[in-house]
């Protein structure tokens, strides 16, 4: 048995592996968006189902989770199933909704016939509203209190766990 | 009924490669034939089913079988067909596959080379190869799965990542990367198998630096490679930034070259043997490293995939291959008895060790500045980057004092040199340093470092020039040849390994030459013009003509139309665009270089607006930049004549052998 060796090797390996330990899970693509701790950008959308155009304004009073989606993109599907399932358990208590990106209408009402639909999903024809929240790439979620401002962003695939913390922080709860 | 198939031939890979890791070590304990023959049997049945599995995705990528999660996630019906093969490798889950292939292969024709050779070691390291084959085809069953089932089916896709699809070298970087990665894998098996056996005996250095050479050409290449696609792709005009994922490819690099050179000590002197098998572990342990950075997601970078699930299991395989390498170092290096001892410090052995540390040195350096955001990260909760700055302050001298060892070592005796000796030697290349730094003062240089880095690459040139040039002057005079017949056979017919050594030399020097010009006497300016108007760079005179809209099937691009005019001369029309792909929101820029034989210049798109007539133009003249890809096909075509093996009993292995033997003979 070497010491030295052992003793250097140890010395190198531990630390580091600690490092890359104690960063797992961290997202840099987490950027911290600007709109954070500010109000949300308004908007008035109408339903991929028809019906009347809903307004973030007349959501006011409950906390929001917006979910930029599209039907093409993997993560989106991964993540269908725990925001349809949060939002059943949220009930009235918050209201969830789906901003479609880039995609067709009946693609959109076809998968949620297929996959269920737990909530509206709107129609952002122009990406003007994408643009307005600045989204990257889908599936990106925001997380707006009951006073309209945007508390929390998420980036990639919600999993049951991510969406109900960060829910609670749009309840007002600490995490 | 694809992804069924799928699965089952990467379970069965799992299956095989880790049956055949437990036979391997089995078989090394106690030596038997048979078990040798199950062992490589094992081994190419492992290779035989990786090459299945990736042929299959191959087949759902061209037929768009959507059914096939990873083809949903990057395939495409709008992409042209060299897209879709390179769509493969283009994301996470189709990455790590095509490392299964890779792994494979390299596996097989180790395994191969090695057949009727080293039955002592072979057992031991093929069971550590196909260890690690366990470990990836581990990925593939669960984390990294490429086969799931997609249901419904989509009707299609949104291809891969438009930056993947904008330039053909991304069709090339990527497997050059994985060669050289996952190439890493068969010089630590090696290596492994020496510290078990507690023998590394002359014959087995042979394969052991082939099989280290090998990748390393390859992740030569491919470091070269990125940079090169940053430069023509990404459009901000350099080829490197000390990215966290170039700076996981360099790292390997960095070590495989150490052991490069340890190793011939090693051969030459029967020292250092604990030392090699050391670098050539942390060679593999940083590709597992590199490999953890890109695709983790824990590191930002422009090259990574996008965070994973993978990211643990990485982990836990680096930490696994980590603690079991250094309790094998701790348990078993001494065994690795020195056959000889080092003598005088000035000599060429003086300079290998000043090399070797130079080089780990820098391995630190960049580790250290790569890894510690996250440092910072963990323990504050600040967001922060180490920046150019750090690196290029760290980097810039070691890289020039290892340019000037590149030309003491090769000039200095082995052994012991007497001072005498010494001046006679190491004073005639400043020669080549004052006419190269002349050079430069006379072509503008002005930066210190500049002048000095040319210096050394004049010194480095004349005395790797000589060396090349030796031989072959010998054989002229004693055979009475003329210098062609003398060249091929003083340097491409006997003497490969050496000349092979020099002509990687010369490349590395006229890469650092070119890197420190390039990195100093550039020249960047942005233009904002409208249709007709004029600018001048450099000695260019750039008139923007008008804006052209193109379509292709995957992407709509908007292309402006420059003409360059050099000296009053008109030399053509560049093309700098946009391109807006399918489902993609951003446009992606394409720069167009047009490259003269001593600079390129550089066209980037800053804005252009809706109506096409007002454009915001990035022009850079870069210096020497197109002699970096050059000069490193240079260094890859000096390791290929380098690996090319030699005739049996020729006159150099006889004499490199002699020198081991009356080295272990001499008196301690």
């Amino acid at each position: 048995m070497n010491r030295t060796v052992l003793g250097a090797g140890l010395a190198l390996a531990l630390p580091l592996l600690v490092v890359l330990f104690a960063n797992l899970g961290r997202d840099p693509h987490a950027v911290e968006s600007p709109l954070i701790g500010h109000a949300a950008p308004a908007f008035s959308l109408s339903p991929v189902d028809g019906g009347p155009a809903v307004s973030l304004a007349s959501l006011r009073g409950r906390p929001v989770v917006l979910n930029f989606w599209a039907t093409w993109c993997i993560p989106c599907i991964e993540e269908h199933a725990a925001l349809a399932s949060a939002a059943g358990r949220a009930g009235n208590d918050a209201q969830f909704l789906g901003i479609v990106y880039e995609d067709e209408a009946a693609q959109v009402q076809r998968f949620l016939q297929e996959r269920g639909k737990a909530y509206p999903s709107l129609l952002d024809g122009d990406g003007k509203t994408a643009i307005s929240y600045g989204v990257y790439g889908v599936p990106e979620s925001y997380f707006i209190d009951a006073e309209g401002t945007i508390v929390a962003k998420f980036v990639g695939p919600l999993d049951p766990s991510t969406l109900e913390a960060h829910l609670a922080l749009a309840r007002g709860q600490k995490p | 009924m694809i992804p069924l198939l799928g699965r089952g031939l990467i379970l069965l890979a799992l299956l095989v490669a880790t049956v055949g890791t437990v036979v391997g070590f089995a078989t090394g304990g106690r030596p038997s034939a048979e078990g040798s023959a199950w062992t490589r049997r094992l081994a190419f049945t492992f290779a035989g089913l990786m090459a299945a599995a990736n042929a299959v995705m191959l087949y759902a990528l061209l037929a768009h079988d959507f059914s096939v999660s990873y083809v949903a996630q990057v395939g495409s019906r709008s992409v042209p067909t060299w897209v879709s093969l390179v769509s493969l490798w283009s994301s996470l889950e189709g990455s790590i596959l095509f490392w299964g292939l890779v792994l494979g292969a390299y596996i097989a024709a180790a395994t191969w080379a090695n057949r009727n050779s080293h039955p002592e070691y072979m057992p031991y390291a093929t069971a550590v190869w196909l260890a690690c084959a366990s470990f990836f085809s581990f990925l593939l069953a669960g984390p990294a799965q490429p086969f799931n089932t997609v249901f419904p089916v989509p009707l299609d896709g949104p291809g891969p990542n438009p930056l993947l699809q904008n330039h053909v070298l991304m069709a090339i970087h990527p497997p050059f990367l994985y060669s050289g990665y996952v190439g890493m894998t068969i010089p630590f098996g090696l290596a492994c198998a020496a510290l078990f056996t507690g023998r590394l005996g002359h014959g087995f250095i042979r394969p052991l630096r082939t099989w280290l050479l090998v990748p390393w050409v390859f992740l030569t290449c491919a470091i070269v490679l990125g940079g090169w696609w940053a430069y023509e792709v990404l459009g901000w005009g350099g080829y490197w930034a000390w990215d966290p994922v170039e700076n996981a490819s360099l790292l390997p690099w960095l070590t495989a070259t150490a052991a490069v050179h340890s190793a011939v000590l090693m051969e030459r002197k029967g020292i250092l043997k604990g030392w090699t098998v050391t670098l050539v572990a942390a060679s593999f342990l940083l590709t597992i490293l590199g490999t953890f950075m890109t695709r983790s997601g824990v590191f930002n970078s422009v090259h990574s995939f996008t965070q994973s699930a993978i990211g643990p299991t990485i982990l836990g395989f680096l930490a696994a291959a980590l603690i079991f390498s250094v309790a094998l170092l701790a348990t078993r290096v001494d065994t690795l008895a020195p056959e000889g001892r080092l003598e005088g410090a000035t000599s060429r052995d003086g300079m290998f060790l000043l090399n070797n540390l130079l080089f780990v040195l820098l391995t630190f350096t960049v580790l250290v500045g790569t890894v510690f955001p996250l440092v910072v990260e963990a323990v504050r909760g600040v967001r922060m980057s180490v920046g150019r700055p750090y690196f290029d302050a760290m980097a810039v001298p070691i890289g020039a004092a290892l340019l000037f060892l590149m030309g003491v070592g090769p000039a200095l005796p082995w052994g012991r040199a007497t001072p005498e000796q010494t001046r006679r030697v190491l004073l005639p290349p400043l020669g080549g340093a004052a006419l190269a730094a002349a050079v430069g003062l006379l072509a503008g240089a002005r930066s210190p470092w500049t002048v000095m880095t040319l210096a050394f690459g004049g010194y480095t040139a004349w005395v790797t020039l000589s060396e090349i040039a030796l031989p072959l002057r010998q054989r002229m005079r004693a055979h009475n040849e003329g210098p062609l017949a003398a060249f091929v056979e003083a340097n491409l017919r006997r003497g490969r390994r050496r000349f092979g050594a020099y002509v990687v030399h010369s490349g590395a020097t006229l890469v650092i030459v070119a890197i420190a010009v390039s990195s100093t006497m550039g020249i960047s300016k942005e233009f904002t013009l409208r249709t007709g108007e004029s600018a001048g760079i450099g000695a260019y005179t750039l008139t923007f003509l008008r804006t052209e809209a193109r379509d292709e099937p995957h992407r709509q691009s908007l292309v402006a139309l420059v003409a360059v005019r050099r000296g009053g001369k008109d030399i053509g029309t560049m093309a700098p665009r946009m391109n807006q792909y399918e489902r993609q929101r951003e446009p992606v820029g394409t720069p167009d270089v047009r490259t003269f034989p001593l600079e390129d210049l550089y066209l980037s798109i800053l804005n252009l607006d809706a109506d096409g007539g007002t454009l915001s133009l990035h022009a850079l003249v870069n210096p020497m930049v197109g002699w970096i890809w050059g000069a490193t096909a240079l260094m890859a075509f000096g390791g290929i004549v380098a690996l090319i093996p030699r005739r049996e009993g020729s006159v150099a292995l006889a004499g490199a052998a002699a020198t081991v033997v009356v080295g272990a003979a001499a008196p301690r």
